[in-house]
């Protein structure tokens, strides 16, 4: 079934009767035929397609994200063989063009094509949307690449899961880094509430670190000319430019840095970032020291990670960016929490969610049972001083923090993170 | 001080130049066709990509190509969709071009994908040439003189050529022009050609410097629109002197206000069609009046 902005797509296993005698398959014809009316109700469930609801952009600036996402889950369920359960998968991906469309996406998803759970919310405000919604219907809902703190904040709720680590979790990440290049800052974040949510944790670890913040830009969003901006930040002098800026505008704001003469000056440091974005703006372009939650080049990867990477290699001709693995490792984590419930029950679902775990280099990666926020380590990398492939741009510097209780200790507490998760 | 003020001025001159390219073709279709083209954002993205294309296949001489491609194609569509459009509500042809430039950007989706597209400034041109306090990049320098000579180039064709005065009549009395058995049609073609081959060259010296994405053209359209607005529709004189005044506006608030940058433009339009109504040089349009 497809519809304008509506994507389902089935995918059921085949049988085929080869290595059979003509005598056998004509018996078992036979035999399959007489007993129909006393199976057919058992064999219907169990061919029954499992469901599953995605909402993420497909137009507009957004949709590269989804592109990413899409991928990395498409990657997830032929891992799995498009089964679940025994049972096929057959998804349905809707759009989210603004957070009311994409809730109004998600409502219609659950009351309409009955899915068992959904996957998505490619911008914080439309994964905040859908987290209520999974709150009220009691949906499981992954949120796949939403970072805004309520989301596991305030605004947790029992039925939602969240992929991605916060902003505060990278700047802390960062900050010792960014410390060690030089303790005179300067900050430049989008102005709007993802930004200043950066940018109030980058005076918190400018304190901690002993840095001096010199300057503040706080940028509207969509802005296609930083030469201002950087003028602004040459006369400033910092050892270290910290930076939340995303998407196009971080495409613009490093071409243009590069064009004012600025690679040498001064040090980017940035959080929140996507591969799509340097990529974007090509290898001339590329500087600085970022935070991320995966890097394909991590020589740290297991070998599950390696095979999602080699699989999308083999399907798209290029690497996976972070977004891709964050669609393929919420997919992941669904598909062995509903093979472990043995149930599409939501109750289930969500129970085995919250009991999932992976094991990283000997840290535990889980939800965490009071928020449903994934605990897992961020990846500190750097820009190669030459870069000579076309997607290969970084060196990790690190995995960070390295012990399990650090890991859970950066990502906050209970008090801090301030979520009441309720009752299922 | 002073010189933080000089250098951001200088700054935003060179700003505005780019918006001036984008916003005269505008204006110019506005002008004489009395099409408001919600669709030049789209061609400013075409020229991008196009000029990529010729930039990957032949180098960087073959950039200026783009935009006359991209001028015949405007042509094209300008005999097949916009001439439809001559003579009807003002609402028809916004809501018709409107829809045009959504289906330019969903095609450029479909043929590039949505990822974009790295193009960096050429090597020629790298690095800074700095004069005391005030500091330009070669680049930037490099789109001026494009800008400059683009600019004063049309004006002189308008303003000194035969065909140039055929244009300017034909958009005050097309049917006058037609009786003095003059191709009008035609005419309206070239100009609708002329207005997209300008969207598409400011698309092509900005794609070094922007990101190359399918939806590039919305950053462009909406201070095409402030400017055009601010120094009256179809003021050709309007749209360059708006444009430098939103370039300079824009650069200063960044310096004091930066989390403002953008709405800049926006009360300065506020404040200009408050005591001008037709904007800074516009004149009065019958045709939307």
């Amino acid at each position: 079934m497809t519809k304008r902005f509506e994507t389902t797509h089935a995918s059921r296993s085949k049988t085929a009767p080869a290595g059979l005698t003509r005598r056998q398959f004509n018996a078992g014809l036979l035999g399959a035929a007489a007993s129909a009316p006393l199976l057919g109700g058992v064999a219907q469930a169990q061919s029954d397609p499992v469901k599953i609801g995605i909402v993420l952009d497909k137009q507009g600036n957004n949709a590269v994200i989804s592109q990413g996402l899409m991928r990395g889950t498409t990657i997830a369920f032929e891992q799995a063989k498009n089964t679940l359960l025994g049972r096929p998968i057959e998804y349905t991906w809707l759009d989210e063009p603004n957070p009311q469309v994409g809730q109004q996406n998600m409502q219609k998803l659950i009351s309409e094509n009955k899915v068992s759970l959904i996957m998505g919310g490619a911008i914080s405000s439309t994964a905040m949307a859908m987290a209520a919604t999974a709150k009220r219907t009691k949906v499981p809902t992954i949120l796949n690449n939403a970072a805004a703190a309520e989301v596991t904040g305030k605004d947790c709720t029992r039925y939602s899961f969240r992929v991605p680590p916060t902003v505060e979790v990278q700047v802390r990440a960062i900050a010792p880094y960014m410390a060690e290049i030089g303790k005179k800052w300067y900050s430049i974040t989008p102005a709007y509430a993802f930004g200043q949510d950066a940018l109030r944790c980058a005076k918190i670890v400018a304190k901690e670190q002993g840095a001096t913040i010199v300057g503040i830009d706080e940028v509207p969003g969509d802005t296609t000319d930083f030469s201002s901006y950087i003028l602004k930040i040459r006369a400033a002098r910092p050892d270290v430019l910290f930076s939340s800026l995303v998407g196009n505008d971080l495409v613009n704001f490093l071409k243009q840095w590069n064009e004012l003469g600025m690679r040498d000056r001064a040090v980017i440091a940035g959080v929140a970032v996507s591969d799509t974005s340097f990529w974007d703006a090509g290898a001339a372009n590329t500087v600085g020291i970022y935070a991320k939650p995966w890097h394909y080049t991590d020589p740290k990867n297991n070998a599950e990670e390696k095979r999602f990477i080699e699989a999308y290699r083999a399907k798209n001709n290029a690497p996976p960016s972070e977004k891709a693995w964050m669609g393929w490792f919420a997919a992941k984590s669904v598909l062995e929490s509903v093979e472990a419930a043995k149930s599409l029950e939501n109750v289930a679902i969500v129970t085995a969610l919250e009991k999932w775990s992976y094991d990283d280099n000997g840290i535990k990666v889980h939800y965490r049972s009071w928020d449903h926020q994934m605990i897992r380590p961020i990846v500190i990398l750097r820009a190669k001083k030459s870069i000579t492939d076309s997607h290969d741009f970084f060196d990790i510097i690190s995995r960070y923090p390295e012990q399990q209780d650090q890991v859970e200790k950066l990502y906050g507490t209970q008090a801090e993170i301030g979520c009441n998760i309720g009752e299922l | 001080m002073i010189d933080v003020l000089l250098t951001q001025t200088i700054n935003g001159l060179m700003l505005g130049m780019i918006y001036v390219l984008v916003a005269v073709g505008l204006s110019i279709t506005f002008g004489m066709l009395g099409i408001i083209n919600f669709a030049h954002g789209a061609f400013f993205a075409l020229g991008a990509y196009i000029g990529l294309l010729f930039f990957r296949t032949f180098g960087w001489w073959a950039i200026w190509l783009a935009p006359l491609v991209v001028g015949g194609i405007g042509m094209a569509l300008e005999k097949v969709l916009i001439s439809k459009l001559y003579g009807r509500e003002p609402l028809i042809s916004l809501v018709v071009t409107f829809a045009l430039g959504l289906l330019i950007e969903a095609i450029l989706r479909w043929v590039f994908g949505p990822a974009g597209q790295p193009f960096a400034t050429p090597k020629f041109l790298a690095g800074v040439i700095e004069y005391g306090p005030i500091l330009i990049t070669k680049y930037r320098f490099a789109v001026l003189l494009c800008s400059v000579v683009i600019v004063v180039g049309l004006w002189l064709f308008l303003t000194y050529t035969s065909y140039g005065h055929v244009l300017q009549a034909g958009s005050k009395d097309p049917e006058m022009v037609e009786m003095l058995g003059i191709d009008f049609p035609l005419v309206q073609t070239l100009v609708f050609g002329l207005g997209c081959t300008l969207a598409a060259a400011a698309g092509v010296l900005a794609a070094p410097i922007w990101a190359v994405i399918p939806s590039m053209g919305a950053s462009a359209i909406m201070p095409a629109f402030v400017i055009v607005a601010i120094g009256g529709l179809g003021s050709f004189s309007g749209a360059v002197v708006s444009g430098l005044l939103v370039g300079v506006v824009t650069t200063l608030t960044v310096q004091f206000k930066p989390e403002a940058a953008t709405a800049a433009m926006y009360v300065l339009m506020f404040l200009v069609l408050l005591f001008f109504p037709r904007g800074i040089l516009g004149k009065s349009w019958e045709r939307v009046e």
